[in-house]
């Protein structure tokens, strides 16, 4: 092996990388994936062993405002990538404010999409049918994906708060790779849900 | 001279702490283990009783000690017991936290902390799943669960919500521990060790942890889906509002037969390290059987509806699965030449643990061949849900996942209490737990194609049942006596033993290379890896010692521990490994407060225990690792 | 007691099994009646015999290697050789662990899943004449035959030599209907109507039994098949599908009416009286039966008398309750059910 290290010492002149953490957050976001996989692969059983989908009674899931969102969502891999580039740079300040900049816009789309959420129930209820029944299933769990990854950026803003550590440079990483997979989820779960109505 | 200087350095860095506290704050993966094991035997021992009370109950016909209620519970649990809090944790959390790292010359797994963690939400749930039954209110609808018997209609009351609960909150421990191990020999493996010089046995619990982290999920969702139809009202499996009742069960095996590899493959892993050091030679085939390890996981993802062949699905879709079967064979045949061919050109020493590695060869291939009839649709119509099917998973699960693990407490019971086991007692408990299985499961495949039906509490007389279910109780007594005298030799050499020292068997991996019991770094020196088998590469262990003599490569400055890269094991640089904590088991106690207000119906309050979950995860990611700035 | 000695016999060799089994108090898969079932069991046979060579064949190298233990001295990895033998193994391993199961797999493969399979599968529309529906019930089968009033419980008659279309579906939960003498089994799922050809090559009564759990008294879910001549078939047919036969005596009579006021209408039919409950079995036939509750019971006076008066011990937890009745009361009811030929 070429750089294999033989001395004692030596090896604290290594430049320190990204850790473990990361793949910590791989390991997560692989089994959360393979959870929503399950979830997806539900939908489509149920679709196909129904005759209407939507059922009659039941509104058909509207089309082009939760794409549009959703694309708005994805956006933010943008500033969440930046930001974790920015801080392995040191550039604390444009971390923050990009990290900041993200969160607002993902704060706006779950405000949004909650309030959405709420305002669908009065229309149809989980209990109707099976159709229900995983609609608000599978959008409720990515919702709630889309929180997390919220309470996350807080803490990360707050933790940068206090200045850079190697700890607090991977945690930016992993974040802004929880959110490149939620932002794709998200993609994916709400295009599943709109097929219904195409 | 020098090295004691350093070793007691080492000594002092990795300090625990003292007394009862050290155990429940604990981070280092061999204390982790042990509790592991502990808990699991203590599973076992119920699942057995839980057995042991069918059996004595099915000695005859129409016997009265159990009634359908009770049985239903009983063999429900004891399904649920041996599955997800017996054979996995026994594997994953007592022989992989053990062994994995010394294997990979580590000094502990990747996430220590979230190593606890697991620990101790297992504790969790399985306290969780074992209040029901002293409730009496246990899961009762098998261990497979199907609705709509399982559903809030046929089975009102609380003992299947304790099942979906029970089973997510399991599958959380579980799943950690995947991702632990996953990341573990990924990135912890000594410089050095390229994945052709892992050892098999680090194979075997990748693969294992692969299966884990992509199988549990699809049973978390169905385990949600059911949870949510008994108490929120919706229809995922209730055909009248166009759910779908066989969407339960498909989603159940995409888990379930992945699963069952998940438990047979740690046992082919312990194999794969006992084979070697009584044969005196490296496994024959290695890289074959390697890639046998992760392809029969693999592979197994793609079968699940085996399960399914009596429900009717169309011809073209059994046949598919059936074709799949036939292919997932194929890893296991080549796994069981390359150990016996390893046993005829190495040379075989019988002792105990190799004793109990042929019965399970034994054993493995009489279950294989029976799961083989089973690719044989018609066949398997005719015998599915008989005790002929229940033959064939005791012979494999019983006589495949469990021999190898009393074959592995005897082998590394030296490691890890420094003593040495008694030879005769050992192999006596051998032949008696051998004989006894055997006469305990081989009937069962009799009576099974005589038309007996599993999951019976009682059967009438006049059908020629009797006989056979007479000896297989008789077997269950038999088997249990022999593992009582396996427990009691080893509890007895713990205290009398004679001295171990660090080599007894001449092992070929690197735990062997260190003292037993190993002390709490593991490794005084990141040990130099040039193969899979090095302990037997005599150079590189003499380049150790050297260099503790030196004091190059032991990392005494801090609580360290070397990361390399992934593929070729790499040097790429140091990291602080966090001491102890009591995060985890706070953490694990909050968690058990979600399930449990959840199992109550006390939403509200259950969404104020996970914020004291999130309130935790602050304060654990509060303490960072002391590490100076690059 | 032979059977005792017998099975004692077939613990050391399964092929024994072949020897007993058919009739009503077997449930032998490997006693076949019907081409079907024929197939299966002879596809066993050779599955068999395969297996134990496979099982012989991997004990016979274990014990190989325990002739050879220990014959070179014990630091075999010391040696300069620290691998011998490695390339024969590679051959060994590649050809009985990869080749050879694979052409035994794939040969069964395309014999039982090629050939047998379209035997055991259900019939085509035109194969059968007659079609038979088995409806399970926690805790017992209850049997129709479209086109007919008819309708049973438990014993279920097919005429010989017929190839049946029996539709199994469920009006609660997962059962499976299975008689292996005649044929493989096959599940109730709910919304599905699953099929199978029921087919019996020879005049007998044949045991079945719900092999799927579905709760408390999965155990006592049992049923017969009756399998009679063509004539003696069409003759119980028009038996079963006619009305309930009136009373004649007075006993019978105070019988009728104890049925009718009581409970028992509520959950029970009788064709051609008012009852006409849906929870239990139709028992406009019940003298005609030979068995009560799943095969559990002999339809006679005795035993007929201790169902009705403690159907929860005989049956735990089956969804009959105990009704507190007079030893009239129940004298009658016994006496007008048994009456129902
Ligand atoms: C450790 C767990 C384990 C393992 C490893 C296996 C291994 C296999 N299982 Fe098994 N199985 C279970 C646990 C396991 N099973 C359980 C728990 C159930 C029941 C679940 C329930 O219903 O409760 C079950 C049920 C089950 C079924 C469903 C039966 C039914 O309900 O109708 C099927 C059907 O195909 C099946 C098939 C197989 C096959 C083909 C293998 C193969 O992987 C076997 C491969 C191994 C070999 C083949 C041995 C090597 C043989 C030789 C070297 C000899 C030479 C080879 C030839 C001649 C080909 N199993
Ligand atoms: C790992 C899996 C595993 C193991 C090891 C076993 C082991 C045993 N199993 Fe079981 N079994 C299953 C998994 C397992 N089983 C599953 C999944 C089912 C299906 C459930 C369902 O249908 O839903 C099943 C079903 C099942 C049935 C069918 C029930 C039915 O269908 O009606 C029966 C019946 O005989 C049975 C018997 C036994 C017996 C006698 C043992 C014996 O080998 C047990 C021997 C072990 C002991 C007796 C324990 C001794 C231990 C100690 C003494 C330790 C002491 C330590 C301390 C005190 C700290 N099992
Ligand atoms: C609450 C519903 C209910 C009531 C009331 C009830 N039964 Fe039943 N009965 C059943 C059910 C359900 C079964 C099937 C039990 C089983 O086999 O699991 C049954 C079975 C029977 C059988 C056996 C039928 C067979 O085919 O084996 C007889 C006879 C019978 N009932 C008679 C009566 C009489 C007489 C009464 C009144 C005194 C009565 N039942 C009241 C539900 C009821
Ligand atoms: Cu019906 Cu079992
Ligand atoms: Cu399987």
């Amino acid at each position: 092996m070429s750089d294999y290290v033989a001395g004692g010492r030596a090896e604290r002149t290594v430049p320190r990388s990204t850790g473990v953490g990361i793949w910590g957050m791989a390991m997560l976001v692989a089994s959360e994936v393979t959870l929503f996989g399950t979830f997806i692969g539900t939908y489509y059983y149920l679709r196909f062993t129904d005759l209407h989908w939507p059922p009659p009674g039941t509104p058909e899931p509207r089309v082009v405002v939760p794409l549009v969102l959703a694309g708005v969502l994805a956006t933010t891999s943008l500033p969440m990538q930046l930001a974790a580039t920015a801080v392995r740079r040191g550039r604390l300040w444009r971390a923050r404010a990009l990290l900041v900049l993200a969160l607002l816009v993902q704060s706006g789309y779950l405000g949004y999409e909650v309030h959405d959420y709420v305002h669908q129930l009065h229309a149809s209820q989980p209990q109707d049918n099976a159709y229900s029944s995983i609609y608000y299933t599978l959008l409720g769990a990515d919702h709630a994906h889309v929180g997390v990854g919220i309470l996350l950026g807080i803490w990360l803003l707050w933790k940068l708060g206090g200045g850079l550590t190697p700890y607090r440079r991977n945690a930016t990483q992993a974040v802004a790779f929880y959110w490149h997979a939620v932002n794709i989820l998200t993609l994916v779960v709400i295009g599943v849900l709109t097929s219904a109505a195409v | 001279m020098a090295t004691a200087v350093y070793e007691d350095r080492l000594e002092r860095m990795w300090q625990p702490r003292p007394g009862v506290l050290g155990w429940l704050m604990t981070t280092d993966h061999k204390r982790i283990g042990l509790l592991y094991f502990w808990t699991t035997l203590v599973l076992f021992a119920a699942g057995g009783a839980e057995a042991l009370l069918m059996r004595t109950q099915l000695i005859a016909p129409n016997q009265h000690l159990l009634g359908p209620a009770t049985y239903d519970e009983i063999f429900t649990m004891h399904g649920l017991t041996m599955i997800f809090f017996f054979i996995i944790p026994m594997t994953t959390g007592a022989f992989g936290n053990y062994l994995l790292p010394l294997m990979i010359g580590a000094r502990d797994m990747a996430f220590p902390r979230m190593n606890a963690l697991s620990y101790w939400v297992f504790l969790g749930s399985g306290i969780f799943i074992y209040t029901s039954l002293f409730l009496g209110m246990a899961p009762n609808a098998g261990w497979f669960d199907y609705v709509p018997l399982a559903n809030a209609v046929y089975d009102p009351g609380h003992a299947i919500d304790f099942f979906c609960l029970g089973i997510i909150f399991n599958g959380i421990s579980s799943s950690l521990t995947a991702a632990n191990f996953i990341v573990t020999i990924f990135k912890l493996r000594a410089p050095g060790m390229s994945f052709n010089r892992m050892p098999l046995f680090c194979f075997a619990f990748l693969a294992a942890s692969f299966g884990l982290l992509f199988a549990l999920p699809s049973l978390t969702a169905d385990s949600i889906f059911l949870f949510l139809d008994r108490n929120v009202g919706t229809h995922f499996f209730d055909v009248a509002h166009g759910g779908s009742a066989l969407l339960w069960q498909h989603l159940f095996w995409i888990f379930g037969h992945p699963e069952v590899y998940i438990l047979i493959v740690p046992a082919f892993g312990i194999a794969t390290e006992i084979i070697p050091a009584f044969t005196q030679r490296r496994v024959v085939a290695f890289p074959l059987v390697a890639v046998a390890e992760l392809l029969v996981v693999f592979i197994g993802f793609g079968v699940w509806a085996h399960h399914m062949f009596a429900t009717g699905m169309p011809t073209i879709t059994v046949v598919f699965f059936a074709a799949a079967t036939a292919v997932v064979v194929i890893p296991s045949t080549i796994q069981v030449f390359a150990w016996c061919m390893t046993f005829i050109t190495g040379n075989a020493r019988f002792k105990t643990p190799l004793l109990f590695i042929a019965g399970f060869i034994f054993m493995f291939v009489a279950g294989g061949l029976t799961g083989i009839m089973f690719l044989a649709v018609p066949f398997d119509q005719q015998v599915t849900d008989t005790y002929f099917v229940v033959a064939h998973f005791h012979y494999i699960i019983f006589g495949a996942a469990v021999f190898p693990i009393f074959g592995g407490l005897y082998f590394w019971f030296p490691k890890v209490t420094g003593r040495l086991y008694f030879e005769l007692p050992g192999q006596i408990s051998f032949w008696i737990i051998f004989v006894g299985t055997n006469l305990l499961f081989f009937p069962m495949h009799l009576v099974g194609l005589d038309g007996m039906p599993r999951r019976q509490y009682t059967y009438p007389a006049g059908l020629g049942w009797g006989p056979d279910n007479l000896a297989e109780t008789i077997g269950s007594y038999i088997t249990t006596a022999g593992i009582v005298l396996l427990l009691a030799n080893l509890v007895y050499s713990w205290f009398r033993g004679p001295v171990a020292g660090p080599d007894p068997w001449h092992g070929a991996t690197l735990e062997w290379t260190i003292p037993s019991p190993p002390p709490e770094y593991n490794f005084a020196v990141i040990p130099k890896v040039s193969s899979a088998y090095a302990n037997w590469d005599y150079e590189d262990r003499e380049e150790d010692r050297r260099k503790l003599e030196q004091g190059a490569m032991v990392l005494e400055q801090g609580h360290e521990q070397p990361v390399s890269s992934t593929v070729d094991g790499w040097w790429r640089e140091i990291v602080e490994m966090p001491h102890d904590s009591p995060w985890p088991i706070v953490l694990a106690f909050a968690l058990s407060l979600v399930f449990l207000f959840v199992l109550l119906h006390l939403y509200t309050v259950a969404c104020f225990a996970a914020g004291a979950v999130g309130l935790t995860l602050l304060g654990w990611h509060g303490e960072e690792p002391q590490e100076s700035e690059a | 007691m032979w059977r005792r000695g017998l099975a004692a016999v077939a613990l050391l060799s399964p092929l024994v099994l072949a020897g007993c089994g058919g009739g009503a108090n077997t449930q032998n898969s490997l006693a076949p009646h019907s081409h079907a079932a024929a197939d299966i069991t002879n596809l066993f046979w050779v599955m068999m015999a395969v297996s134990f060579g496979g099982l012989g064949l991997v004990s016979g190298l274990l014990i190989l290697a325990w002739v050879r233990r220990g014959k070179r001295g014990f630091r075999a990895a010391d040696e300069d050789d620290p691998h011998p033998g490695e390339r024969a193994a590679w051959w060994v391993v590649l050809g009985m662990g990869v080749v050879f199961p694979l052409a035994v797999v794939t040969t069964l493969f395309i014999v039982s899943d090629g050939l047998i399979i379209n035997v055991t599968d259900a019939p085509a529309a035109s194969r059968t004449a007659l079609t038979v529906e088995a409806i399970g019930h926690q805790w017992y089968w209850e049997f129709r035959y479209p086109g007919t009033a008819a309708v049973t419980a438990d014993e279920m008659h097919i005429p010989v030599d017929t190839p049946v279309n029996l539709v199994a579906t469920t009006d609660d939960v997962i059962h499976s209907f299975w008689v292996p003498e005649l044929n493989r089994k096959i599940d109730t799922i709910p919304g599905q109507r699953n099929r199978i050809e029921l087919y019996a090559n020879k005049v007998g009564v044949y045991r079945g039994q719900c092999a799927e759990f579905c709760g408390l008294q999965h155990a006592h879910m049992s049923m017969l098949v009756f399998v009679q001549s063509k004539a003696a078939y069409r003759k119980w047919l028009r038996d079963q599908a006619a009305p309930a036969r009136s009373p004649a005596t007075a006993l019978e009579r105070k019988g009728e009416d104890a049925f009718l006021n009581g409970a028992c209408s509520s959950c029970h039919t009788i064709r051609g009286t008012s009852a006409s409950g849906f929870v239990g079995p139709d028992l406009t036939h019940l003298g005609s039966r030979t068995t009560l509750a799943g095969v559990m019971l002999r339809n006679d006076p005795a035993e007929l008398a201790r169902w009705i008066s403690e159907p929860q011990q005989v049956k735990p937890g089956n969804e009959m309750p105990d009704l507190r009745l007079s030893a009239a009361q129940l004298r009658a009811l016994v006496a007008y059910l048994e009456s129902l030929k």
